[in-house]
């Protein structure tokens, strides 16, 4: 009875607990949408309703670039063009080959670090772990220069280039998943004679499905919000990204204010493509990452 | 068929090659000015079918990390807007382009700027910038609260400040300082707890130029930066600024101004929008944010006088420079040719965004202001008053960056203001060394 | 064996076998070693170089030895942008983590709700720079919507960022909100590799939903637990786009963490070779704790082996 009856009050807590932290972490969600339907002059008026005061869609308009420069000054804004459909894209591809290359690159790398022994194993997956260290700054010039004298300024690869093949933390993630699978059926496979690529290729990679997705979905969520090296790499619209293509929201005069609408309607628009990818591949991401060396 | 056209339209391709006109990349920062020199370009390249111009704007920070980061990489806009708080760094390191030479070779009139403009982009003799426009630094006032106060706009127009009492000045912001019981900061009644609209706002403690949050008062309180532009020596330990300051870091205790800490996250600017502050200082390339984001009538009026018997502001402008490594330099220098031409800055006048450093355009300005239901003369009276330069040297980033840590500790309450200024000067002038 | 060099051991007679499986190795790693090669190490290597050099980006490096390493061990704010940058890692992490925890214990025993689990992972989909811009938005002192609920319960106004003594807590907390989901999520795999019978036999012998955590859950999570650690406190670590957009360092330098101060002499005071031996100092630090990391997680992996 009184296990019975303290097992209730800690759920009771427990519940408690949780209703206050969800509602923390939707509440400045909430705010930025509200702020994002209110016309542009009315923000600092009405900064701490909770309510839109005269809701419109006015700066979901101008983001997606629907009204002419001087109606979108009008309305508060920065009055840049943004070719919204385009940057779409961009992102799109930017996004896709990143994951795509660094899921692979990173699987492979975590595969070998996890099972073969070859010389140098654990000094290179510690460098590679160590790399999570370098502050960006370090690395961002150098590796600035490398892409222009390699002529790929503007273009796809140079965007790509530094993230497509290795980030500490993707190999990092996946050796850890891979230490936990069980050895017993790539032993069989390779007294049957498969060979080591073999075994990775077919029976490592089918077995490691969810935390490949995750991986992929984690590198996905931080490619898709990557904003300085896009910049700096591409400003041609032909190959602006998204979050490139919406920084004229950001603050425009030394001590001027950010566009706060347009900011807050371009933050909540450009977060729908991670949403739904967080939807379709989200079962495997929230269910069932089967990550983890305890068993 | 196919392959005919495909070989046709290559052709076509490979001759407009042949003809392309040469690129001149232009960067700029403020928005709000695009519009304008977008214009000026479309008037150029009718004019010069030869040269196309391409402006690509970046919101502030965005904008000197492209620039720098374009120097190194050599990457950078041909020609770009260019801040007297940056440029002696990029001078100092060569990468921009003399354009004594080239305003000698096409007699360019470096007197038909208004005075000063030309000369702060200049150093031994060689010029970096050709000046666009031109600004200084008035109040803007909230009448709705100024008429509930009882406060008319002749008396805010002719205010007097001085640092013992605070002057005329302070007697009018406390009249538009009101706690929420409804009295104002003259009222015994006044509960400076519970301040519902404070008077007046400066913004924040300002770095090496303090061009909108303190230079004014300071100079017309005898204060001056150093002797001359360009020189390393500065004055920042001088008892009339430390008056100045200290003047400034007590307001919040009397309950006009909100305390430092308040008004850090989005600023007085927001304050005034949002209606909780009823007057700050701000320059003249903000007019466009405030008509467009205030929902109430406003007014911008000349600063006080000092205790020197004279308004004074920092008279600054931006200007366009040409960067070094430029491969298209003859068309970059037309481009910055025109850009700093009566005909270009009358298109920019007549936009009424900012003031154009050319002799005679700010009226245009004002007239296009005043179509748009502004009255901006405060700050052309601002401009024939007394007015000073900001202070440029070497290091400006080091010096601003000084400046800035010492007055947020004052500002703060932490150190006294002759004790903070006497230790940042002391660092600032070993930097010089 | 293990004093042999690695080409001696790759020359081995007897062990064909090895042989190939050190080929396989070195192909599978191989593009993530050149992806690691191009864009880190050489960059490292030349940020080495560097730190020996007076170098401002537009003009040739000089070479002055270890003047910078000299002025860095003078320089009151070096150590203390080191200072503040473990404060912080001090106040983002262990709440951060309790929290996470906390969310991934609920969302396993508690509530299988996928609505829950989505909403928690919500905060991660925004960038550093807009969650940073969205809270410096709600938490003005006096235009904020986070104020006007505290005056409105009767409490003063709080400065948070604007405050020395609050500023660094408050970013700290910024950057909680937006990662506590993505700790959640990795705890929770985790957890759900925690065999069931284990809790249900605990259940029959009357242990209470605490006992069971403390002794069920909490050692065997231990090997997430340290991935967890090692990539959140390096991440911590190097904050510096919150930091950039609330409080730029300020106010009166409360919120001056290192990599904030680096790159602050980097692109603001032109000082790249004085950043590039800052770096190193960093790189350094972060090693080490690396290294004392891996210790502990290669203990855990054979614990469980």
């Amino acid at each position: 009875m009184s296990v019975f009856e303290r097992l209730n009050w800690f759920r009771i807590i427990c519940w408690l607990i949780l209703a206050v932290i969800l509602i923390v972490t939707v509440t400045p969600l909430w705010v930025m949408l509200k702020t994002a339907l209110m016309p542009s002059s009315e923000v600092f008026h009405h900064s701490t309703a909770w309510w839109p005061t005269n809701p419109t869609l006015i700066n979901f308009e101008r983001v997606l670039g629907l009204l002419s420069t001087e109606e979108s000054l009008k309305a508060g804004g920065s009055g840049a063009k943004v070719n919204f459909s385009l940057a779409m894209l961009n992102s799109v591809i930017f996004t896709g080959i990143i994951v795509v290359m660094q899921t692979m690159s990173a699987a492979a790398a975590a595969y070998a670090f996890a099972r073969l022994r070859f010389p140098g194993n654990t000094l290179i997956f510690g460098l590679f772990v160590a790399s999570m260290m370098i502050p960006g700054v370090v690395t961002f010039i150098p590796n600035f220069i490398l892409i222009r004298d390699l002529g790929w300024l503007n273009t796809t690869m140079g965007m790509v280039a530094p993230f497509c093949l290795m980030q500490g933390f993707s190999v990092f993630f996946l050796r850890q998943f891979f230490l936990a699978l069980p050895k017993e059926l790539e032993e069989a496979a390779y007294i049957e004679g498969a060979s080591h690529f073999y075994i990775f290729y077919r029976i490592a990679i089918p077995l490691s499905i969810t935390p490949l997705i995750t991986i992929a979905t984690l590198i996905g969520i931080n490619m898709w919000n990557e904003f300085l090296w896009p910049y700096l790499v591409a400003k041609d619209e032909s190959h602006q990204v998204l979050t490139v293509a919406l920084q004229g929201f950001k603050s425009q005069t030394p001590q001027g204010q950010p566009d706060w609408t347009g900011l807050m309607a371009a933050t909540a628009i450009s977060v729908l493509p991670t949403i739904g990818l967080l939807v379709v591949f989200g079962r495997n991401v929230v269910e069932s990452i089967q990550f983890s060396g305890s068993k | 068929m196919k392959l005919k056209y495909l070989i046709t339209t290559t052709l076509a391709l490979a001759s407009c090659q042949w003809v392309q006109a040469a690129e001149v990349k232009y960067m700029l920062w403020d928005s709000n000015q695009l519009p304008a020199y977008q214009q000026c370009a479309t008037d150029f390249q009718a004019k010069n079918p030869d040269i196309s111009i391409k402006i690509t704007q970046a919101g502030w920070n965005d904008y000197w990390t492209a620039i720098s980061t374009g120097f190194v990489s050599g990457t950078a806009p041909d020609v770009f807007t260019n801040h007297l708080a940056k440029y002696p760094e990029f001078a100092k390191s060569e990468q921009l382009v003399d354009l004594a030479p080239l305003i000698a070779r096409d007699q360019v009139a470096s007197d038909q700027y208004e005075a000063g403009l030309y000369e702060v982009w200049g150093r031994d003799g060689k010029q970096y910038g050709l000046p666009k426009d031109w600004d200084t630094i008035a109040f803007i006032v909230n009448m709705d609260i100024a008429k509930q106060a009882g406060v008319s706009l002749e008396e805010l127009q002719t205010m007097e400040w001085n640092p013992k009492d605070g002057g005329s000045f302070e007697q009018t912001i406390r009249k538009l300082t009101l706690d929420e019981a409804g009295n104002n900061a003259s009222s015994d009644k006044f509960d400076k707890s519970k301040v519902k609209v404070y008077g007046f706002q400066t913004p924040g403690g300002g770095g090496m130029m303090g061009q909108t949050e303190w230079s004014y008062l300071a100079v017309s309180n005898g204060f001056k930066f150093h002797d001359k532009v360009w020189d390393n020596k500065y004055y920042y330990d001088d008892p009339k600024l430390v008056e100045t300051i200290s003047y400034l870091a007590g307001l919040p205790d009397k309950g006009v101004s909100a305390p430092y800490e308040q008004t850090k996250s989005l600023g007085p600017d927001a304050m005034f929008v949002g209606g909780k502050a009823a007057m700050v200082p701000q320059g003249s390339w903000m007019i466009s944010y405030f008509k467009d984001n205030a929902k109430f009538p406003t007014a911008w009026v000349p600063l006080p006088k000092g205790p020197n018997g004279q308004r004074a502001t920092m008279f600054n402008g931006l200007a366009d420079s040409i960067w070094v490594g430029s491969k298209v330099q003859e068309e970059a220098w037309k481009w910055v040719k025109y850009l700093g031409s009566a005909e270009c800055q009358a298109t920019v006048a007549a936009k009424g965004v900012v003031f154009p450093a050319i002799k005679g355009m700010a009226e245009k300005a004002m007239e296009a202001h005043k179509a748009g239901g502004i009255d901006s003369s405060a700050f052309i009276t601002m401009s024939k008053e007394k007015t000073f330069l900001a202070p440029i040297a070497d290091n400006g980033s080091q010096v601003d960056d000084l400046m800035k840590t010492s007055l947020e500790s004052i500002f703060i309450g932490k150190v006294d203001a002759a004790t903070a200024l006497k230790e940042a000067n002391a660092k600032i002038n070993a930097l010089g060394q | 064996m293990k004093t042999l060099s690695a080409v001696s051991f790759l020359w081995q007679p007897f062990s064909r076998e090895r042989r190939t499986e050190t080929f396989t190795g070195y192909a599978l790693i191989l593009p993530a070693l050149i992806g690691f090669s191009l864009f880190y190490a050489i960059p490292l290597i030349r940020a080495f170089e560097l730190s020996f050099t007076d170098w401002n980006m537009l003009r040739a490096p000089r070479f002055i030895g270890l003047d910078n390493y000299i002025q860095m061990w003078n320089d009151g704010r070096f150590w203390n942008g080191m200072k503040f940058s473990f404060y912080y890692v001090l106040l983002n992490i262990p709440l951060q983590t309790a929290l996470g925890l906390f969310l991934a214990v609920a969302m396993d025993r508690l509530t299988r709700s996928i609505i829950v689990r989505s909403v928690i992972l919500l905060p991660y989909l925004l960038s550093n720079v807009l969650v940073a811009l969205i809270w410096l938005w709600m938490l003005d002192p006096i235009l904020g919507i986070v104020n006007s609920v505290i005056t409105s319960l009767g409490f003063d106004r709080q400065a948070f960022l604007g405050s020395p003594s609050q500023a660094l807590a408050t970013i700290a907390g910024i950057n909680i909100w937006r990662h506590m989901g993505l700790v959640a999520i990795l705890f929770l795999a985790g957890l759900q590799n925690i065999p069931r019978y284990l809790y249900e036999a605990a259940a029959i012998e009357g242990a209470s939903e605490w006992q069971m955590f403390k002794h069920i859950t909490l050692p065997l999570l231990r090997p997430v637990m340290v991935f967890v650690l090692v990539t959140s406190v390096t991440g911590s670590f190097q904050i510096f786009d919150t930091v950039a957009v609330t409080s730029a360092g300020g106010p009166y330098d409360s919120t001056n963490v290192i990599v904030h101060y680096i790159i602050q002499n980097a692109f603001s005071f032109y000082k790249m070779g004085y950043a590039s031996a800052m770096s190193m100092a960093l790189c350094l630090v972060m090693v080490l704790y690396t290294l004392i990391q891996m210790r502990l997680m290669r203990a855990s992996e054979s614990d469980l082996a």
